[in-house]
């Protein structure tokens, strides 16, 4: 479903990947883990479409469709979904009202119905509910004074409404306690399906206790160094990065 | 030389003015002494700092002609229940006259209200800044029959007042009077809303003076909404007695060329003023709001809040002048002017002036002027919304904290204007 073949990216001067590959197939959780700086969040920004990177070469193909050609609105449409590190607050804009654009937008292009005032409505609260996000919540302007926890909630909340094809996780997990790293993967894993894959990127093995990934790599000095089943989380939560960092094979990076 | 020759031109622009306003009536004024004033005034240019930004020369070629078509305008908001007064080209055309007698409330053209209470009424157009500007001073040369309020002492309208001003079609000088009195615990609501027909190229030079009486409320929702080439400069004067509440909200949703001039004064203690605008020029339009409130008493309060837009080849002007006159104590002044350029043309001027001369007040003041926050733009690009949509979407959020003050009926009509000027969906 994701094939990312050599990638490499920079922004203004600085190459940030440097010839990543990973494949993804559908349905799948990968989680990616790496030290700080390594680019996990760059390779979030890559694939939502965010304009400030640079890819100097390599590919990445989403369903067949090269997603390099592809700016942020189409690669939404195409499916591909980016729950943010740092959700942006936007005063004026009802959460509601920007959820109900962004879906008749996602719908309008790929000529589908928009969705009856009725419809909209049952599957908010059906979604709200899935991650406990209050009523007020929903209703005031998007991510404005809303704690940490809040914010990744409503991500997620967002994420269920649009039903992404591929949902790239960056850090979700950052700054929640311990409650809403329960109801955040609780959404997440309810929402796994043999069509759906996550792209899970995290610094702690504690998200993956939640949400148990088929694949976890390690992303160092800009590639894809070691690659292993969910046991490798636990293996670097124990012995930290630099027994894989520091082969031969990670050196050349 | 260069001198004589501008001043044969405004000159010649006054003469013309006067004389085509004046063949259609205008209100009794000692035309000796405000042409004696007109005449001691300079003609703005660029080399003022008022007007630095906001070229008049335009206007020196103003042919001034009669209106020849006074048909009166469609309604606006027709599902508001309001007194209604309609004008057109500066002439009071249509509506119903309120008169309570002098112990009651009063609504009608000024001429009717000249009749029957003359001396409430000439104190009140004594008002203004006819003395100060030269195009306020033109149009207390010949001020035309505008609209009149007059609320009693502890008299409250049962409904809010609509002064309709429509400028016609040609190259026409309007320059109508509205007079707004509210005494004393009085309370009202009104609105003054002034529209141009599609070929409208004239001059709209129109004043507006205010008393908020003592205890007294004023709520006044100005709009304006000028399609055409027609010029606009507003001269806004409010004063206020002590312990009176006035709030002013001011939407350009469409002008061609506009000027506001708006200045409010506390005349007594424990005064509260609240004054909001927006505005959203495009193409080669140009909006300048210019504000000046004097606290000249203490325990004054006043809220100022102007957003707008620029975009295309448009120029919008702010400045935003605030006033603590030396003794007015404890004053809360606060002032915000934010601003958005759209496009790499468009241009935004916003200055604002702070005179302290008392010195226990709290005054701020905060002015902005940028583009599209990028990351929001992203964020909404990446929940699927196009790049347009997502541009239309923060430009209404962020006009909303102004245009949410409004009453539905105006604020839903403004933000239409503004859709459709802006290709909104």
């Amino acid at each position: 479903m994701l094939k990312i073949e050599n990638l490499h990216a920079r922004i203004d001067d600085t190459e940030i990947l440097k010839g990543l590959s990973l494949e993804m197939g559908a349905g799948e959780v990968h989680a990616i883990m790496g030290p700080n700086g390594s680019g996990k969040s760059t390779l979030a920004s890559i694939l939502a479409g965010r304009e400030e990177y640079e890819v100097t070469e390599g590919s990445i193909t989403f369903d067949g469709v090269d997603l390099l050609e592809l700016d942020a609105t189409e690669r939404a449409v195409a499916g591909i979904f980016l729950a943010f590190q740092y959700p942006v607050e936007i005063p004026g804009v009802s959460n509601i009202n920007f959820l109900r654009s962004a879906l008749n937008s996602i719908r309008e292009q790929r000529e589908e119905a928009p969705l009856s005032g009725k419809d909209f409505l049952a599957k908010v609260k059906e979604c709200a509910q899935l991650v406990e996000l209050d009523g007020k919540l929903r209703d005031r302007s998007v991510n404005e004074g809303f704690s940490g926890g809040e914010k990744k909630r409503n991500e997620i909340f967002q994420m269920a409404m649009l039903e992404p094809k591929l949902a790239v996780l960056d850090e979700t997990d950052s700054g929640l306690d311990i409650d809403a790293l329960r109801i955040v993967s609780h959404g997440v894993n309810s929402m796994r399906n043999g069509g759906r894959s996550f792209l899970v990127i995290t610094h702690y093995q504690r998200l993956l206790d939640h949400i148990v990934p088929d694949h976890v790599h390690v992303l160092a000095g800009g590639r894809i160094v070691h690659s292993g089943g969910k046991e490798l989380a636990l293996e670097l939560e124990e012995k930290g990065y630099d027994w894989i960092v520091d082969t031969p094979a990670a050196q050349q990076a | 030389m260069n001198a004589v020759a501008t001043s044969t031109k405004e000159a010649a622009l006054a003469h013309r003015v006067l004389e085509t306003v004046r063949e259609q009536g205008t209100l009794p004024v000692s035309t000796a002494a405000a042409e004696a004033t007109l005449e001691s005034l300079p003609y703005p240019t660029s080399r003022q700092e008022r007007w630095k930004y906001t070229r008049v020369a335009h206007l020196l070629g103003l042919e001034g002609e009669t209106a020849t078509d006074t048909t009166a305008p469609e309604p606006v908001l027709p599902s508001l229940d309001a007194h209604r007064l309609t004008f057109v080209g500066g002439r009071f055309a249509a509506g119903e006259i309120v008169d309570e007698g002098p112990e009651g409330c009063f609504i009608g053209p000024i001429t009717a209200a000249l009749e029957r209470y003359p001396e409430r009424v000439e104190a009140l157009m004594a008002k203004g800044f006819g003395k100060q500007e030269w195009y306020a001073a033109l149009q207390a040369a010949a001020p035309q029959d505008g609209g009149c309020i007059l609320v009693p002492s502890g008299g409250r309208l049962d409904r809010p007042v609509l002064f309709h001003h429509h400028m016609p079609n040609g190259a026409l000088a309007a320059q109508p009077l509205h007079l707004i009195d509210v005494a004393e615990r009085g309370h009202a609501e009104a609105i003054l809303w002034y529209d141009a027909a599609e070929n409208a190229t004239g001059l709209m030079n129109g004043a507006l003076n205010v008393c908020v009486g003592d205890h007294a409320q004023l709520s006044l929702e100005i709009v304006q909404d000028e399609k055409g080439a027609s010029s606009h400069i507003g001269h806004l004067h409010f004063t206020q007695g002590h312990h009176s509440d006035l709030t002013v909200r001011t939407a350009t949703a469409c002008a061609h060329w506009l000027r506001n001039d708006l200045h409010i004064v506390q005349d007594g203690e424990h005064a509260a003023s609240t004054f909001h605008g927006c505005y959203l020029p495009n193409g080669q339009q140009f909006v300048d709001h210019h504000t000046r409130i004097d606290h000249a008493y203490p325990d004054g309060r006043s809220d100022e809040l102007y957003k707008g837009l620029a975009a295309d080849r448009a120029t919008a002007v702010f400045n935003g002048k605030i006033m603590v006159h030396k003794d007015a104590q404890r004053i809360e002044a606060y002032q915000s002017n934010a601003n958005l350029l759209l496009g790499e043309q468009a241009s935004m001027f916003s200055k604002p002036e702070l005179e302290i001369y008392a010195d226990d007040v709290r005054c701020s003041h905060g002015c902005t002027t940028g583009q599209f926050d990028a990351e929001a733009l992203f964020y909404l690009r990446s929940r699927g919304m196009t790049e347009t949509a997502a541009h239309n979407l923060l430009v209404q959020a962020f006009l909303a904290e102004v245009l949410d003050g409004f009453r539905p009926e105006i604020r839903d009509y403004v933000h239409d204007v503004y859709a459709l000027r802006l290709g909104w969906n």
